[in-house]
């Protein structure tokens, strides 16, 4: 099997070698991506004689900003305006509530996307363009869930640290310490998430629809986490 | 770009929004007037910082209830200096 150095550096994005921690590779020119590589073993040297990990951390870390650095291609979801609400009371006395992008959901409440019972991780990554086709599903998600009893399934990010930590891009438990310290009024009993990858002109219609929600829930401060 | 569009709607509804995004979004933030962002320098999937780093992830989330207290304008924006790191699981 032959096969070229874009074809190689492609398939980490939904490819043979999928790896959701670096899909940016697809973005990269065959330039830099060449230099990614050779620096990385480089740095792999080193490491085996100082057993230090960072500058390898932060050689993929400066690579994914890189890669996702804005081009000349105009970016289609630009404002010019800057929404604003003042906040209306202080923070010890309010109810702060939390959004994520991130695709958590309570066991038994599975959004089920396309239909499909008990999705796997692995068929939301096979199924990514179909989701960037739909309207994204809200999830309500009572505050106070075991965590044994919080799922998260979402094909475009590599959800590996989630899952051993919801709080890295879904902070419930700091939202709940806050409560405790009075640095907050109160935690809002639902919490709420979505699948991020979705049709963004439906993302942005649904979120009209879900800021009334929020309203009925008394939500005076929202945390957004996106992932 | 899905957040951004979340908190723009949200904010627009008369609820104070704050996000949390990593340092590769900076721009996506910047140029859709996200109302009040703060800036991680973690990995994408990691936006509060390594699982089990309780410790910045905290602190993120600090910088987040301070934002909403300190900020007078929409396009609000902080970015967090620590470099990301390992947690202990």
């Amino acid at each position: 099997m032959s096969e070229s150095f874009e074809e190689f550096r492609k398939s980490f994005s939904y490819g043979t070698r999928s790896d959701l921690s670096f899909k940016f590779l697809k973005s990269m020119s065959d330039e830099q991506a060449a230099r990614f590589f050779q620096q990385l073993l480089e740095s792999i040297g080193e490491s085996y004689d100082t057993g230090e990990l960072d500058p390898l951390i932060q050689l993929a870390y400066e690579a994914q900003i890189g890669a996702h650095a804005p081009d000349d291609t105009p970016f289609r979801w630009g404002y010019e305006d800057r929404p604003f609400t003042h906040i209306r009371k202080p923070l010890h006395e309010s109810r702060v509530g939390l959004l994520t992008s991130s695709g958590h959901f309570a066991a038994g409440d599975d959004p089920e996307p396309f239909g499909v019972a008990d999705m796997t991780q692995q068929e939301a990554e096979d199924r990514i363009s179909e989701f960037l086709r739909e309207a994204p599903q809200l999830s309500a998600i009572p505050a106070n869930i075991d965590a044994a009893d919080l799922r998260v399934r979402h094909g475009g990010y590599d959800v590996r640290s989630v899952r051993k930590d919801h709080n890295v891009a879904f902070p419930r438990d700091h939202l709940f310490d806050a409560a405790r310290s009075g640095r907050i009024g109160e935690v809002a009993p639902t919490l709420y998430s979505f699948t991020g990858a979705a049709a963004q002109g439906r993302v942005r219609k649904e979120a009209s629809q879900w800021a009334q929600q929020l309203l009925d829930d008394r939500i005076d401060v929202l945390l957004l986490v996106p992932v | 770009m899905s957040v951004g569009h979340v908190a723009r709607e949200i904010e627009q509804a008369g609820i104070a929004t704050v996000s949390i995004y990593v340092r590769s979004f900076r721009h996506v933030a910047e140029q859709m007037g996200v109302p009040r962002t703060v800036i991680t320098r973690n990995p994408m999937g990691r936006p509060l910082g390594a699982p089990g780093d309780v410790e910045r992830q905290k602190a993120a989330f600090e910088a987040a209830l301070q934002l909403v207290e300190s900020a007078r304008s929409g396009g609000a924006l902080q970015e967090l200096e620590d470099p990301y790191r390992p947690g202990h699981l």
